[in-house]
């Protein structure tokens, strides 16, 4: 019988460079520049969160003491952290739903080519690529109860001077409305790229068999565009519970608190009252509530049609 | 067990980075050993200087270094200045991460009541063992209380400011009102609210005045310095409602929210709701662009009428502040603040010790043309002489003016306060946002608790 040799140092470098090992390093590469930008300004700022949500904390005075679970209690029963998050989501609730539907209808009616829709394609996407804080001050010129666009143009039909951003009731569906209209061009290039990518045999089988257009919308466009619209909603929902710079620019949260999102308390806390412990648990549980949102999303909005 | 090792490298790893991560605390300057590295004349040195976004005031910066360069023989003229410009209400943050992260800047403008806030956290450079007698004595008592942190003092004043009643004249003119001269005869603020009816006016009926009667304080935004003064001027002199805060610095409840201050505030939402006399939502330069008759606001005002409307070419007028039980107008200004993170402090501290010197705030004055924090210009320039047309400003300050509360938590407060009056502009109950405001920042500023002890 023939002892088992032990393996050579050659063998087992020619082990480990095997083609297959060899293709796993090269994707390993490839993905390693991606992988070190999320270790280092996602990971690890999330991690580095985490431990300062424990402790006493400020950006001047370093760690403190360390406190726990403290903060987590103390801003669970803070009705202004519990406002923020309810303000966040019905901004959420608001923008979301209402920027996919008109980017639906923009997309299906702009996916043809031609000069016109060109244009009009163009003059829908230019607000997304224009810096949100030059938009969040024309529109609070804009919506302005005197001097403002929207005023003018309703006291030409006799409506009298109307408050948006000082109205407690009005303010946030003012912020929601701008805001769907600056990222409303972003989901319907996405949704445009779905129709673009569904096979036409579908629709036309469709056809054939005698379905109607609304019929081949409902039961073939939009079930195979089903994922796309997935990732548009879960990346609008992220956006949405990330809004801060039109909060900060057009109404610092007021009036009476109504447009305070929880990213602005969180900025309040961190640099305007120095205690970036408080601020990071906000943000922790901020975090925690977007990836159940995401999750749920994901499951709801879940499709087993390839094609 | 392979599994486990790895698991065991990687949260080492993570620990590591993580400790890494880790701010760490703002040192306190002991002394001058300390630190700086100085170029010397042997190269340029340029001093990093985060300022307020205004260009008047980095006119008056660029020509007082111009002088700065020149002085003893050009012993400075290496030294040159660079400008980061940020809006008002970025400042703050701007100047406390940029400190907590060790950002390289020699110098920044530090609003005056931040500079306790400054002091109790060590974002700034004490200057008390750099300044003799004889200079500290160039400025006003007040600017040297207001620069100060438990007995040291922490940077000088850039100017003063005292907020009256200023009035474009055609206007009081064509409604025949004549405002009271001289600060003593100042109206209360219910004989106010009778002229600024008067000059409210809304030609073509549509709702929205052509002309509204008052714009009480600068920009557009509510705050301290101009709508704090509402609350204190409710209360006598002694009285919690005057203070505004209690005496250990970090007590706001019974000082924030007394009934009468919850009344002054009343007036105040009054003043936009019934009255109407004032937006409800702030009309920017309202005044400058002939759009309001009557101005709460300090003498820099004029600066910025000449410099849009050109020399004399703004009919206005100024009186006194209109008060209820006590004519009040807050006091101090702009600190000249030098960075715990400078490199280059023999030179940021000369180039401060220059700016607020009488020659620095003479330059400063010709640009920004506020009430100066050095009591030797107010004998040559010619505004603030008896019969000049400022003199009333230097008056209120010397008669009733009072600092704004001196606390570490004053950036807490004025965050709150300023929610809590935009909120009673636009209808809150003005009880109950005082009330709200006074409990949530006991809790804010508890960690500041003892600092005056």
């Amino acid at each position: 019988m023939l002892a088992t040799p032990i393996s050579t140092p050659a063998k087992g470098w020619g082990r480990i460079w095997s083609r297959r090992n060899r293709y796993y390093l090269i994707a390993f590469l490839f993905v390693l520049p991606a992988l070190i930008n999320f270790t280092v300004f996602r990971y690890l700022p999330i991690l580095a969160a985490l431990r300062a949500s424990m402790y006493q904390y400020s950006l001047l005075g370093g760690f403190g003491d360390f406190v726990g679970l403290d903060q987590y209690h103390a801003i669970l029963s803070d009705s202004f952290f519990r406002n923020s998050l309810w303000v966040t989501l019905k901004f959420t609730i608001y923008k979301v739903p209402l920027q996919v539907l008109f980017s639906l209808i923009l997309a299906l009616f702009l996916a043809r080519e031609n000069l016109g829709t060109a244009f009009v394609r163009s003059a829908v996407f230019t607000p997304v690529v224009t810096s949100v804080i030059v938009v969040s001050v024309l529109w609070s010129m804009m919506y302005h109860s005197q001097l403002g666009l929207i005023n003018s143009l309703l006291s030409i039909v006799g409506v009298p001077p109307q408050a948006f951003l000082s109205n407690p009731d009005r303010a946030l569906p003012a912020l929601t409305a701008m805001m769907i209209w600056k990222d409303v061009g972003f989901s319907m290039i996405i949704l445009m790229a779905g129709l673009k990518g569904i096979p036409v045999v579908y629709r036309e089988a469709a056809v054939v068999d005698g379905a109607k257009p609304w019929e081949v919308l409902w039961h073939i466009t939009l079930p195979l565009l089903r994922r796309v619209m997935m990732f548009v909603m879960v990346t609008q929902t992220i956006f949405s519970f990330q809004v801060f710079v039109p909060v900060y620019a057009m109404t610092r949260g007021g009036p009476l608190e109504r447009t305070k999102a929880v990213v602005y308390y969180i900025y309040q806390y961190g640099f305007l009252f120095q205690d970036m412990g408080t601020a990071s648990a906000m943000s922790i549980v901020t975090l925690i509530i977007l990836l159940v949102v995401s999750v749920g999303q994901m499951r709801l909005f879940r499709s087993d049609v390839s094609y | 067990m392979k599994t486990w090792k790895v698991l065991a490298v990687l949260m080492l790893l993570c620990a590591a980075v993580l400790a890494a991560c880790t701010v760490a605390p703002v040192p306190m300057p002991a002394d001058d050993s300390m630190a700086m590295e100085d170029e010397g004349p042997s190269g340029p040195v340029t001093l990093k200087f985060l300022a307020l976004a205004d260009d008047d005031q980095l006119n008056a910066w660029r020509e007082i270094l111009a002088e700065f360069q020149q002085l003893n023989d050009g012993e400075y003229s290496y030294v040159e200045l660079e400008f980061e410009t940020i809006p008002f209400r970025e400042l703050f943050p701007k100047i406390e991460s940029s400190v907590a992260v060790g950002l390289p800047w020699d110098l920044f403008q530090a609003d005056g009541p931040d500079m306790k806030h400054y002091g109790f956290n060590r974002v700034i450079w004490p200057l008390t063992d750099h300044f003799s007698d004889e200079e500290m004595a160039q400025w006003f008592p007040q600017s040297i209380e207001e620069g100060s942190f438990r007995d040291q003092f922490l940077g000088p004043p850039i100017m003063q400011s005292c907020s009256l009643l200023m009035y474009n004249k055609d206007f009081t003119d064509a409604a025949g009102i004549s405002p009271p001269v001289g600060i003593e005869n100042a109206w209360t603020m219910e004989e106010a609210v009778a002229a600024w009816q008067d000059t409210t006016v809304d030609e073509n009926g549509d709702g929205v005045p052509e002309v509204w009667g008052l714009r009480w304080g600068q920009g557009t935004w509510t705050g301290d310095y101009e709508h704090g003064i509402f609350r204190r001027s409710n209360g006598e002199i002694g009285s919690a409602t005057y203070a505004g805060m209690g005496e250990d610095g970090v007590t706001f409840q019974g000082y924030l929210d007394t009934d009468e201050a919850a009344e002054a505030m009343q007036f105040y939402q009054d003043l936009h709701q019934t009255y109407k006399v004032s937006p409800v939502e702030a009309i920017p330069e309202i005044f400058e662009s002939r759009q309001a008759a009557f101005m709460v606001t300090p003498d820099n005002r004029i600066g910025a009428l000449n410099r849009i409307h050109g020399e004399g070419n703004f009919n206005w007028g100024v009186s006194g502040i209109p008060y209820f039980k006590t004519p009040v107008c807050h006091t101090g200004s702009w600190h000249y603040g030098i960075s715990p993170n400078t490199q280059h402090f023999e030179e940021a501290l000369e180039f401060v010790r220059y700016a607020s010197s009488d020659a620095g705030a003479r330059i400063w004055y010709k640009h920004v043309r506020q009430l100066p924090a050095n009591i030797g210009l107010f004998n040559e320039l010619d505004e603030y002489s008896e019969d000049g047309n400022q003199r009333v400003w230097l008056d209120a300050m010397n008669s009733f003016g009072i600092p704004r509360i001196q606390t570490p938590g004053y950036t807490e407060y004025q965050q709150l306060f300023a929610e809590a009056a935009g909120n009673i502009v636009v209808g809150a109950d003005p009880k109950e946002q005082l009330s709200a405001a006074a409990r949530r920042l006991e809790g804010l500023v508890a960690k500041y608790t003892g600092w005056n002890n």
